[in-house]
């Protein structure tokens, strides 16, 4: 086996080697302590797998489960040392970028573009309400599971005729879905809890396995709400997982192939209509999943959170990302956690009267007027930049350009 | 008689027409962009919600109601031709998500726009038209003088633009640079004009709308207003066809009469759940529309 | 007049026509002829202003036209028959003809009669779809429309295209006849040299974007290479 390593992978090591003694010495619990080496171990191991690049080349599955893993465990080592508010903004972001990695998929590899996931993750979110208030002892990952199935359904239902339609229709019918949503939780108000939304009925309560591991400890993982979290963190990594994987696996071929030419996909055999419903369906399970964290991590749901703004919001997030990518719902989750930290932080430096008419609107016009100017000007988002200049770099170099791996709608 | 007109069923019947002219206004909206420019606006609803403000608001201060109206319709003409050059015109050509997306955020801008200038409390405007039920033989039917004023100027309406799209030249082109732009423009068709056109007469016709909507005494005038009409109004136009206005106007009065009776029959919060269906079952019947003729996706 | 000058259209890096020079003169026919992709469709779009050029002009009576818009050069009296057509199938062929007299100085109703009278078979069908009609009828209509705004320069492109030799004789003879009464200057491409030939006053030969003839008509018919090589025509 090649010894070669790159100076990026050493680096790497060398970060995660000086967390890891930081965390040993700063560690106020020695339970904390056993946490974080156990983080520490599996951060290691992914970076070493990482680390020769024949590897990368020859077992992609196992780079992109190292990739999760390292992304995780750092995230969640970090988690033990930052304050509870940015842990909870951190999990908030986390579930959303579950919810844009699947719209991402959605319109990278099939060309169509929902703009009612925010209702998706309602039914996501409500699901995963409803079903622990009537069966209180279903672990946490068989609920979750439920709730993306639920997502799923509904999407199957609404994507059903997205056999016969393409681009615009498919718009505006899952708009007419987020424009509904409020009536159909309104409509069924006995199991939705009406206006008032549903508490979980375990709120706050670790899993028994959680607390089986720290027996004796006062871990702060399950002392205070840390698990909540860094569980939601761990679900999106696996998420991210399966995500990155259907990117490049044959299904996402074929939609991209359905995408790019109909003809040509028809020919080798592709099922057009099978396939555009089954884009649908994936991106609005992930969006199901990223409502069902959202319930676990808030121990609670109300329907005023699944407004026809969250999808709204959800669309401008990913585009600023940069829809198409993976990455891209990764920076959009981080936009999405601190987008309120930034616009009352531009309330206060302009000056505005914070509870005035304009300070309470700069939200709509600020991602409003982002959605717009990113579609004109870089309709791939960050990411999108972040690629091209890449490229750029690498012919200035002279070396061969090779295009990314994610392919977009708006090449 | 008076016993029928009286009847429950025959006050759905009048009431869902009240509501299906709206829907069937929208819809053409959306169908004279659409056939013009290939793009679903999802400002259709905001574009003339703004001119609306503007019209009926801002000047309501100095005129009355009439003068209001011409105001704003103006307004909407403006903002129409405006939107397609600035906005619209660098996305022809461009993979269909990109006016998709760009439309969304608009339709974000201006309605946060609007409730930062004029808040989001509703906003009653004075009409002419009461909205108190006629009378006949002492019961009330579900007709009102406003609901026949939203009838009436919705029936001008329509029957304006297919006049205008018929037996005019300027409709002629219109359609001619819908149908074949190339064509049009070899036998000297301003087609770039047309585009623009479109874009105008359908804020036009969306700011009477808009109008007629805010003008209910029982709404009033928010910048939010639209949103569900937009979507019933999406709802109408896909069940009718986006390129046929008179299926989609037929499809939205039709609906709108189903729903009225859904509403009173089963519950008003079934109504968005039955327009749902109605959508699913007939584009998986007939995607191009109920009213359109079978033919292959425009590709 | 039609002037072409060192005319040259790319697409990308892929070059359709190359320093392509001819005239076209007033009351006769051009015949543009050459094999698929010799780039005569080309040439007859970069005249009307739907494909701009790198490099080179036209004109029209002295009147550059390289960087109108194509709009502009239709209401200069430059009528275009595209290749296929082009009638709107969905408009009925009155709808397509006032749609050509739009820009037209006559009043409509006037040059609609008129038209009816040259072509009675429009006449007859006046409120049915374009659609229904056959190849032979719409090439007709295509060209009514294209006269109905009394244009200078006619530019057709494959009139004879999918027709039947019977039918694509009439079309020809009458645009012999059209050329003559109303004084145009025809620009007719055609793959059909030999229905072409017997027409033209003159013909232009494109071979890959090339000119490689450009002569009298009947001198380009009897050359013995240019048939063989170039027009397809075997004796």
């Amino acid at each position: 086996m090649n010894r070669q390593r790159s100076p990026r992978g050493l680096s790497a090591a060398g970060i995660v080697i000086a967390v890891a003694v930081l965390s040993l010495l700063v560690t106020p619990s020695v339970r904390d302590g056993v946490a974080l080496a156990i983080l520490m171990m599996l951060t290691v191991t992914s970076a070493l797998i990482l680390l020769p690049s024949e590897l990368r080349r020859a077992r992609p599955v196992l780079t992109r489960a190292a990739t999760s893993t390292m992304v995780v465990s750092v995230t969640l080592v970090a988690t033990f040392f930052f304050s509870s508010t940015t842990d909870f903004n951190l999990a908030t972001g986390a579930a959303m970028a579950v919810t844009l990695v699947g719209l991402s998929f959605l319109t990278g590899v099939s060309g169509q573009v929902s703009i009612g996931n925010g209702a998706f993750m309602g039914v996501g979110a409500f699901t995963m309400a409803i079903w622990s208030n009537h069966h209180a002892t279903t672990p946490i990952a068989v609920t979750l599971l439920l709730s993306v199935v639920a997502g799923a359904l509904v999407g199957f239902l609404l994507g059903l005729p997205a056999t016969r339609l393409r681009g615009p229709y498919l718009a505006g019918m899952t708009l007419a879905f987020a424009v509904a949503f409020p009536a159909i939780l309104t409509y069924f108000n006995s199991w939705t809890g009406g206006d008032g939304g549903l508490q979980l009925p375990n709120a706050a309560n670790p899993p028994h396995w959680l607390n089986a591991l720290f027996v004796h400890g006062t871990s702060s993982l399950t002392s205070s709400t840390l698990w909540l979290t860094d569980i939601t963190i761990v679900a999106a990594g696996v998420a991210f997982f399966f995500m990155a994987n259907l990117f490049s696996s044959r299904v996402g071929r074929a939609m991209r192939l359905v995408r790019d030419n109909e003809v040509a996909a028809e020919l080798v055999g592709v099922n057009l209509n099978r396939t555009r419903v089954l884009a649908f369906v994936i991106s609005s399970a992930y969006a199901a999943l990223g409502g069902a964290l959202w319930t676990f991590l808030n121990n609670s749901v109300t329907p005023a959170t699944y407004s026809f703004a969250l999808s709204i919001v959800i669309l401008s997030v990913i585009v600023i990302g940069g829809i198409g990518t993976i990455p891209g719902a990764l920076i959009g989750g981080l936009v999405y956690a601190y987008s309120t930290n930034v616009i009352n932080w531009i309330t206060n430096q302009t000056g505005l009267n914070p509870q005035g008419n304009f300070a309470s609107q700069l939200n709509g016009i600020i991602f409003g007027g982002l959605l717009i100017v990113t579609m004109m000007l870089a309709p791939r988002g960050v990411a999108g930049v972040y690629y091209t200049l890449r490229r750029q770099r690498a012919s200035k170099r002279g070396d061969v350009a090779s295009p990314p791996k994610e392919t977009y709608a708006e090449a | 008689m008076d016993v029928f007109l009286t009847s429950r069923i025959a006050s759905d019947v009048l009431g869902g027409l009240t509501n299906g002219v709206i829907y069937g206004l929208v819809a053409l909206s959306l169908v004279l962009v659409w056939r013009s420019t290939g793009i679903l606006n999802f400002a259709q609803g905001a574009m003339p919600m703004l001119a609306t403000y503007v019209g009926m608001v801002t000047f309501g201060h100095y005129f009355g109601y009439w003068i209001c109206v011409v105001i704003a319709v103006l307004v909407g003409f403006l903002i129409g031709a405006g939107t397609e050059r600035v906005l619209v015109r660098p996305l022809y050509g461009k993979p269909e998500i990109n006016p998709v997306v760009v439309m969304v955020g608009f339709l974000t801008v201006l309605e946060a726009v609007a409730a930062a200038i004029w808040s989001s409390t509703p906003r009653s405007l004075t009409t002419p038209f009461s909205p108190i039920d006629f009378h006949l033989s002492g019961k009330p039917f579900a007709l009102s003088a406003f609901s026949l004023y939203q009838i009436i100027t919705a029936v001008v309406v329509m029957v304006a633009v297919a006049v205008l799209f018929r037996f005019t030249n300027l409709g002629l082109q219109l359609r001619a640079s819908a149908l074949a732009p190339e064509v049009s423009r070899l036998l000297g068709v301003r087609v770039n004009r047309m585009l623009t056109l479109g874009w105008t007469l359908s804020t036009g016709v969306g700011t009477i709308t808009a109008i007629l909507v805010a003008s209910n005494f029982f709404t009033g005038l928010t910048p939010q207003v639209m949103d569900g009409i937009f979507a019933f109004g999406f709802i109408a136009a896909a069940v009718g066809g986006l390129d046929s206005p008179v299926g989609s106007i037929v499809a939205g009065i039709v609906m709108g009469i189903i729903l009225q009776f859904v509403g009173d029959y089963v519950n008003s919060n079934a109504i968005i759940l039955v327009a749902l269906a109605i959508l699913i079952v007939s584009l998986m019947a007939r995607p191009n529309g109920v009213f359109s003729p079978v033919k292959t996706r425009r590709v | 007049m039609i002037r072409v000058q060192d005319l040259t259209v790319a697409y990308g890096a892929v070059k359709a026509l190359v320093d392509v020079t001819f005239e076209a003169r007033t009351s006769a026919i051009t015949a543009v002829l050459g094999a698929n992709g010799a780039g005569k469709t080309t040439l007859l779009r970069t005249i009307s202003g739907l494909k701009s050029p790198v490099a080179g002009s036209i004109t029209h009576d002295g009147a550059e036209l390289t960087l109108m818009k194509t709009e502009d050069i239709a209401r200069m009296g430059i009528a275009h028959v595209p290749e296929g057509r082009g009638v709107i199938g969905e408009f009925t062929v009155e709808e397509n003809l006032r749609l050509g007299a739009l820009t037209a100085k006559v009043d409509a109703k006037q040059s609609l009669a008129s038209q009816y009278e040259r072509f009675p078979i429009l006449g007859e069908r006046r409120r049915q779809h374009a659609d229904q009609l056959s190849g032979g009828e719409r090439q007709i209509l295509s060209m009514a429309r294209a006269l109905i705004a009394n244009p200078a320069v006619l530019l057709l492109d494959e009139p004879s295209l999918g027709l039947a030799p019977l039918i694509t004789a009439q079309i020809m003879a009458t645009i012999k006849e059209l050329c003559a009464s109303e004084n145009l200057t025809v620009i007719l491409v055609e793959q059909n040299a030999s229905s072409a030939l017997r027409i033209a006053d003159h013909a232009v030969v494109l071979n890959v974007g090339h000119v490689v003839a450009n002569d009298v008509a009947s001198v380009v018919a009897e050359d013995e290479k240019l048939r063989q090589y170039y027009l397809g025509m075997v004796r």
